[in-house]
């Protein structure tokens, strides 16, 4: 093949390459190796490289190939995810100290499906501790640096998967949403991402942040990839009874769908507010994009997003807090500051309030979907602004960082507490050539839609192609 | 609804089982206190017969486009 450097190639070429023997998963495997011992130093963005282990593994599934033996749609391909993935044998420290050597005795039911479908393991990625932050701080690893430019943030709280992505030093990543640990880290570092609908994935044997809110999806370059990855994972899983029962669409036959005449909708207030110039100035031309691609474009009356946002945050300290009583009681000092915080916050939620948040799910999911009756889809950014600086971030060095916070996560976490699915795609670039991305938000389950509109987007664009150059 | 007030807290948690000193329950109360008061419009205002797994059920209602 004459592909100079197969870890450019995007997950269903690469995955069809290696199917077609154009290339080897050897050489595959080698090659995001060979960018990730560039990269590393400078991103943070592995937690563990596994180079024997990938290669040997890589050797296998190339003499099964050879002997027409093949797993499934990612034979051989070379993949790394975010470390809170359960993996029988292998540490998963969930970006903590108190699971730093802590190895998993299951394999989640995400990445077993992956796996089924012959995927190579590269590692596993950096991310924020206990998946509980959304910038890419880690107290006890570092944080993870934005390929586009290291001084800023990744997002999180799947800091290393969109990091990683981003670099090409992985064909997809695994992260999890939430309150937009996979669109904001998609957003910031320039790649796509599918947070799914709640129950469509399975969690089994995936760390828990909050049981009612948790989303497994995948990070990668293409809504196609997505659309492959998504297609894989999804399906009922009887080690985790909240999945759903229906029957998993063809998520790549919808990549392939027309949008003309489609309608997606622009919400009248929220999400056009506050806005940065350049994530002002992209918007629009998304939506000129659209409008050419025959989508058509209308206004939409959402009901009010603050009030959901509250209710997905009383709702998430309070399980957290939760999960993590026990730790949190017997060994608090092995926590880093930022997360004990945000951890002890639940302890001042009342039971009935947060028995009222979930209550009110139903109904604020039924009026949401009222209001976008005759759209198939919404189109808003993902954040404010393009990725701000790691320092400005800090909690624990600068002053207003908790309010920068809370600007840039204000767009995620209402979509997290309707349970809805929302694609996360690159849209452009700020005059700092950093990449800043929109999200279009679907009705539970129709990942299909939201595909197929994000796929119409990119073959009309390329700003998923823009690779970040190491400086 | 109201934002529980530091005192408030410090019992809350007390009974949830973690012991916090008063500078953390004020902490506490100035970063839940904004989402207290974003979900206060909704709050005490839900109908008797409403129940949790309302939300599964909307979810899986085919929704009209």
């Amino acid at each position: 093949m004459s592909v100079i450097e197969p870890a450019l190639l995007s997950l269903t070429e690469v995955a069809s390459a290696i199917a077609q023997n154009k290339i080897s998963s050897r050489e595959a495997t080698q090659s995001c190796l060979d960018r990730t011992a560039k990269w590393q130093p400078s991103l943070n963005a592995f937690m563990s490289i596994e180079a024997d282990a990938a290669l040997t593994a890589a050797d296998a599934a190339d003499v099964a190939l050879a002997k027409g033996q093949s797993r499934g749609a990612l034979h051989g391909v070379p993949l790394a995810h975010k470390d809170m993935y359960y993996d029988e044998g292998h540490v998963v420290t969930c970006g903590s100290q108190i699971r730093r050597d802590w190895v998993a005795t299951t394999t989640s039911t995400a990445l077993q499906r992956l796996k089924d479908a012959g995927s190579v393991r590269l590692g596993s990625l950096q991310m924020v501790e206990f998946a509980y932050g959304p910038t890419g701080h880690n107290a006890h690893y570092g944080a993870v640096h934005n390929p586009w430019h290291v001084d800023h943030v990744t997002g999180g709280s799947s800091s290393g998967s969109g990091s990683a992505v981003a670099a090409r030093l992985t064909f997809a990543a695994l992260g999890s949403d939430t309150g937009g640990s996979i669109r904001l880290p998609a957003h910031f570092c320039g790649v796509t991402g599918l947070k799914t609908t709640v129950g469509l994935v399975s969690r089994a044997g995936a760390m828990p942040l909050s049981q009612s809110l948790d989303t497994v999806g995948p990070l990668a370059r293409t809504v196609q990839d997505c659309a492959l990855v998504t297609g894989l994972m999804a399906g009922f899983d009887p080690l985790d009874p909240t999945t759903s029962t229906r029957a998993v669409p063809d998520y790549m036959a919808a990549t392939k769908a027309s949008a003309k005449g489609m309608t997606v909708g622009i919400p009248k207030a929220f999400y056009v507010e506050d806005l940065d110039a350049d994530t002002a100035r992209i918007l629009q031309d998304t939506i000129a994009t659209l409008k050419r691609e025959g989508i058509n474009v209308v206004e939409v009356d959402l009901l009010d997003q603050r009030q959901l946002s509250a209710a997905c945050q009383l709702l998430i300290v309070t399980e957290a807090a939760a999960i993590h009583k026990r730790w949190m009681i017997e060994r608090p000092q092995d926590y880093g500051p930022q997360i004990l915080a945000r951890l002890q916050n639940g302890f001042g939620i009342s039971g009935v309030s947060y028995l009222e948040t979930m209550r009110w799910r139903g109904p604020a999911l039924a009026a949401h979907l009222a209001a976008v009756i005759g759209t198939d889809a919404v189109l808003a950014p993902v954040s404010p602004i393009a990725a701000p600086t790691i320092v400005e971030t800090d909690v624990g060095n600068s002053m207003g960082a908790e309010a920068m916070i809370q600007r840039l996560t204000r767009f995620t976490r209402p979509i997290n507490y309707l349970g809805l699915p929302s694609l996360s795609i690159p849209a452009g670039f700020a005059a700092s050539n950093l990449p800043v991305g929109m999200q279009l938000i679907g009705r539970p389950f129709d990942e299909s839609t939201v595909l197929t509109i994000g796929a119409a987007f990119q073959r009309a664009t390329d700003f998923h192609k823009k690779c970040p150059e190491m400086t | 609804m109201t934002a529980p007030t530091p005192k408030q807290i410090k019992t809350i948690a007390d009974v949830g089982g973690l012991v916090v000193a008063d500078d953390v329950a004020e902490r506490i109360a100035h970063a839940i206190g904004p989402a207290y008061d974003g979900f206060a419009a909704v709050a005490g205002t839900l109908p008797m017969d409403l129940e949790p797994a309302t939300f599964l059920v909307v979810q899986n209602t085919k929704a009209a486009k």
